[in-house]
């Protein structure tokens, strides 16, 4: 009876405080129609920034408070809305999910980059752990009331804002209609920005109420992870109504605290059990709760846009692909060809997202996730021989493949009803369960009829060999980058195939609307099935040749934060293009790390500059969020926007000849060691891009078209007005309403007689 | 977009004759998309102005225009003879152009209690609102607690009309009122704006069936591929009706 008391007066207490975090994505989510995955990151740099203030600095607590509360928080949440969140009106919902991840990763490495990981920090609780009432038998800590306090104040606070007062009725009309809401005299640029305020200010309310409660360390991954389990609160509100998120918020506390307190202490995987239990239930409450209906009457229109290419283009460009990769190994030394390799098997399992989200529609947070399966069936059951002979069978990459689409295909099956951001959810909860449950699963367990024990990964480290399939030996490294390359060309151009095949054609349909394809007899589910296991499979595959590239792989190789990297990256490159994987993977893979290497490399050797360097390196490693913040001003992705500027260079063949010409020449200075590899890869993007500059201004007729030169040519720029053209009435009257200045009858008379006399 | 409302110093007594609201030339559209290629329209105060045309010609796109939800992107927009491109929406809101628009101008979120709330954005009373919205559609006031989107479709667009009623404004647009409605409740809703407009409120309606506005509308006009084709009374607008393709 005592530890039943015990744990449901804390199960309370978590519950409030998930409640008061889950109620402030709930807030956002309504009145901005973005779901906030940097919610979590919000609340862990408040609390980072308390314990700066707070136990860095010694300010006292109601000032530290009071800054951290009052002014840090409102202050985030209104300028997150006004720079970024508000571009991403009229966005495919891949886009505002990968807008807010983007930022979460942004705001995970700004945090590395101010507070270095490797300092230990520790909050302590208001008025310290001592202070507090014993109650049933148990401490209840003044921290722990004042937690329980505030979660009640908000719950009931929020209540009252969105049903009694003019504001909050006005944030709920904002969701069904914003356009309404300003034909009724309302800004909703202005409550948006308000609710973003308050739902960083509960945010960080939340962070700094939970770090002491949840044993004080100050750590930037645990703090995210910890309020996004608060998701599933706001789920069980189905991320509208209040009262039930509250309710389901105490439901999880309470769920999590009876487990630490009931479960057996044999059960090795309690306590991984315990990490995973929010994302499980909101596993469980998605798939159970009611959804949103089939929207089929409004065809939604967005900003994004895309080209599909014929298959021989594809053929085209994966033979170009392979003889690229052929030139660049001449270039590089050994360690660069490793890491090439990886970001190639990384640009395999992004084209397992070009498919499933890029043509299909279908959201998918889990890619690497799916790759750790294909993984860990090699490590078991697909490796031939021992030590330094070890090496992958074929027949066990073929059964990971296979175990990994059928994992898709039960992990799709529940979640099939589930679009757009549900499905995006399920899919984390999916990847973060396999990294709790699963990869952190290191302690042996007995099998119960077997009589011989089992963990999923044994010691937290899996060696995996190269593959070697007849006489094609991975352990080369040569072999390897070549057939890694081989095997993203052969998939890139199937895919573009299948795009091009009438299964393509009904996935896009699906994608366009569910609804209209439903109703021309498509069988949805065969559809989503069928294109989720292959997508799976291909993640699979992607995964297994990404461990053996790396040779030895741990539970961080498969964290969810490195599919969400994946996955904005390979948006951010264009979702829609095999090439967007190719670049997406590429840039997950190796570039920003082989970047940040080389400034930290250069800091090191140049200590004079040491801090200048230093300092790159941490700009690099924020770079990626910065770019995915920015995809709201161009959601088709960088491939399209570079796609659609070579397609007018057609009609200007000698710029592309040019473009060749001085491309041949940098790599053959290259080859000849005058110039680095580093120039190289600068002006290889300088020469890709300013292309289609050069081409505008030699050719400018290739790319506006005659008239539209002709046009600009004729058009007289202001200053010249009455020079070169005559001055007339129009002219004048445009010049006044640009002034502001209003022209009595006869004032004007008296002016055009001045300017009519021939001078 | 260049200029905005003229300087209030600017002593401009608006003529007798001079329209509620002008467009002079204006071009607007979607992005790269054109719509409206040099629009001439006059809604002279106290007039009931009927905007028709099939589908597809700018209708829908003009009012928009006019309440401020598309921008100008070429010639003049004028309210009481003051040019007021880029003006936003909630300030023509505030200065008393009420617009409804296609569909259901309602939040179906919302009680309708809460829907007459909002109308308040506009500076009215929300005791004024609720009565002229209660004394005019007794059956908002019995479902006032009831969620807008579960009323059935002529009384989610009483709704809508309740919001021109209560916030008295100066200029009221109507688009499409009749969609979707049964053509009894049609003839009820066009009753109340021909009472509005006997009130002497200025209306601009922009309707795909001719015949359920024009008699009652004082002056109309024919809108053809993003150009106003024709002007002319009601009567004189009936003649080219029955000779173009227009449905009845």
């Amino acid at each position: 009876m005592h530890t039943f008391v015990e744990f449901t007066i804390f199960g309370l207490i978590l519950g409030g405080v998930y409640g008061i975090a889950a109620s402030g994505l709930v807030l956002t989510y309504n009145t901005s129609g973005i779901f906030n995955f940097a919610h979590g990151a919000e609340a862990m740099l408040g609390a980072f920034l308390y314990w700066q203030v707070r136990f860095g600095w010694h300010w006292p607590a109601p000032l530290a408070l009071l800054f951290v509360l009052g002014v840090f928080g409102p202050l985030m949440g209104g300028v997150l809305y006004l720079l970024i969140m508000r571009g991403l009106r009229d966005t495919a919902e891949v886009t505002k999910i990968v807008v807010s991840v983007a930022l979460m990763l942004g705001m995970l490495y700004l945090s590395v980059w101010i507070w270095n990981p490797s300092t230990p920090r520790t909050d302590e609780k208001f008025f310290g752990s001592r202070s507090g009432v014993h109650l049933f038998g148990t401490i209840v800590t003044t921290h722990e009331m004042i937690a329980l306090a505030a979660a009640v104040v908000i719950a009931v606070g929020l209540r009252m804002l969105f049903y009694r007062t003019r504001a909050g009725v006005a944030m709920r009309g904002a969701v069904d209609d914003p356009n309404l809401l300003q034909l009724n005299g309302h800004n909703p640029e202005r409550l948006a920005a308000f609710s973003w305020a308050l739902g960083a200010f509960l945010a960080v309310l939340a962070g700094v109420l939970i770090t002491p409660i949840s044993g004080g360390a100050v750590e930037a991954n645990a703090l995210t992870l910890l309020v996004i389990d608060a998701f599933a609160a706001a789920m069980f509100g189905r991320l509208r109504s209040v009262p039930r998120t509250f309710v389901g918020a105490v439901v999880l506390g309470l769920a999590n605290n009876y487990v630490a307190a009931y479960f057996p202490k044999t059960w090795s995987w309690a306590s991984n059990f315990r990490i995973s239990l929010p994302m499980i239930t909101l596993f469980l409450v998605l798939i159970v709760l009611p959804q949103d209906r089939l929207r089929g009457a409004s065809i939604q229109r967005s900003r994004e846009r895309s080209r599909v290419p014929s298959v021989r283009t594809a053929a085209i460009a994966g033979v170009a692909l392979v003889t690229v990769v052929i030139l660049l190994r001449q270039l590089m030394v050994d360690s660069d060809i490793t890491a090439l390799t990886i970001g190639l098997t990384f640009a395999v399992i992004a084209l397992s997202l070009t498919l499933l989200t890029g043509y299909a529609g279908e959201m998918n947070l889990a890619a690497v996730s799916f790759g750790a399966i294909g993984t860990l069936i090699v490590f078991h059951l697909g490796v031939h021989g021992h030590g330094l002979a070890a090496r992958t069978t074929i027949g066990g990459i073929l059964l990971g493949v296979l175990v990994t689409a059928v994992v898709g295909a039960i992990v799709a099956l529940p979640a099939l009803r589930l679009r757009g951001l549900y499905l995006a959810l399920a899919t984390m909860a999916f990847a973060v369960f396999m990294t709790a449950m699963v990869l952190h699963d290191g302690q042996p367990h007995k099998l119960p009829l077997l009589h011989s024990s089992f963990s999923f990964f044994p010691l937290g480290t899996m060696i995996i060999p190269a593959p070697k399939v007849g006489p094609i030996d991975l352990q080369d490294g040569t072999t390897f980058l070549m057939t890694a390359t081989v095997v993203f060309a052969l998939i890139g151009t199937g895919l573009i195939a299948l795009r091009n095949s009438s299964f393509g054609r009904r996935l896009t349909a699906m994608k366009d609307s569910p609804a209209a394809s439903a109703t021309l007899g498509q069988n949805l589910i065969k559809l989503k099935l069928s294109v989720f296991m292959l997508s799976a499979a291909i993640a699979g595959l992607g995964g297994i040749l990404m461990s053996a590239a790396f040779t030895s792989v741990t539970p961080d190789h498969f964290s969810v934060f490195v599919s969400l990297a994946l996955l904005m990256l390979v948006v951010v490159s264009g979702i829609t293009y095999v090439t967007g994987a190719l670049l997406g993977g590429l840039l997950a893979g190796v570039g920003f790390s082989l970047i940040v290497a080389t400034f930290n490399a250069l800091s090191l050797e140049h200590a004079s500059l040491h801090g200048l360097f230093a300092m790159l390196a941490h700009l690099a490693a924020v770079a990626p969020a910065l770019i995915g913040i920015g995809l709201g001003r161009s959601p088709s992705g960088s491939v399209h926007d570079i796609v659609e500027s070579y397609r007018h260079m057609r009609d200007a063949k000698g710029v592309l000849l040019g473009g060749a010409i001085t491309e041949a020449a940098v790599y053959l200075l290259t080859l000849g060691g005058i110039v680095t590899n580093w120039w190289f890869a600068i002006l290889t993007v300088v020469v890709i891009l300013l292309l289609p500059v050069v081409g505008q201004m030699v050719k400018p007729e290739a790319f506006l078209g005659e008239a539209e030169v002709a046009r600009r040519r004729a058009e007289v720029p202001l200053a010249l007005v009455g020079i070169d053209t005559p001055y007339t009435r129009q002219m004048r009257d445009e010049i006044d309403r640009a002034l502001g200045m209003e022209i009595t009858p006869e004032l004007a008379a008296s002016i055009l007689e001045s300017t009519d006399a021939p001078a | 977009m260049s200029s905005t409302i003229s300087p209030a110093g600017s002593a401009a007594p608006v003529a007798p004759d001079e329209p509620l609201l002008e467009l002079v030339g204006v071009r607007a559209g979607y992005g790269a998309i054109e719509v409206l290629h040099g629009v001439d329209l006059r809604v002279p105060p106290g007039a009931l102005v009927a905007l028709l045309g099939p589908n597809g010609g700018g209708k829908t796109t003009t009012l928009k225009l006019c309440a401020g939800l598309v921008p100008v992107t070429d010639g003049e927009f004028r309210l009481a003879g003051r040019v007021v491109n880029g003006v936003t929406a909630n300030q023509l809101a505030r200065l008393g152009v009420c617009s409804v628009p296609e569909g259901r101008g309602i939040f179906p979120n919302l009680t309708v209690r809460e829907n007459l709330w909002l109308a308040t954005g506009t500076g009215k009373r929300m005791e004024s609102i609720e009565a002229a919205a209660y004394r005019r559609f007794p059956i908002l006031g019995e479902r006032r607690r009831q969620l807008a989107g579960t009323l059935s479709g002529g009384e989610q667009q009483m709704l809508s009309l309740a919001r021109a009623l209560g916030t008295d404004p100066t200029l009221l647009l109507l688009d499409e009122l009749s969609l979707g409605l049964a053509p009894i409740v049609v003839a009820q809703m066009y009753e109340t704006v021909r009472q509005l407009a006997a009130e002497g409120l200025s209306i601009l309606v922009a309707e795909q069936f001719a015949r359920t506005v024009l008699p009652i509308a004082q002056l109309a006009a024919i809108m053809l591929h993003g150009r106003i084709v024709r002007v002319g009374t009601p009567s004189e607008i009936e003649e080219d009706l029955s000779t173009t393709y227009l449905g009845g």
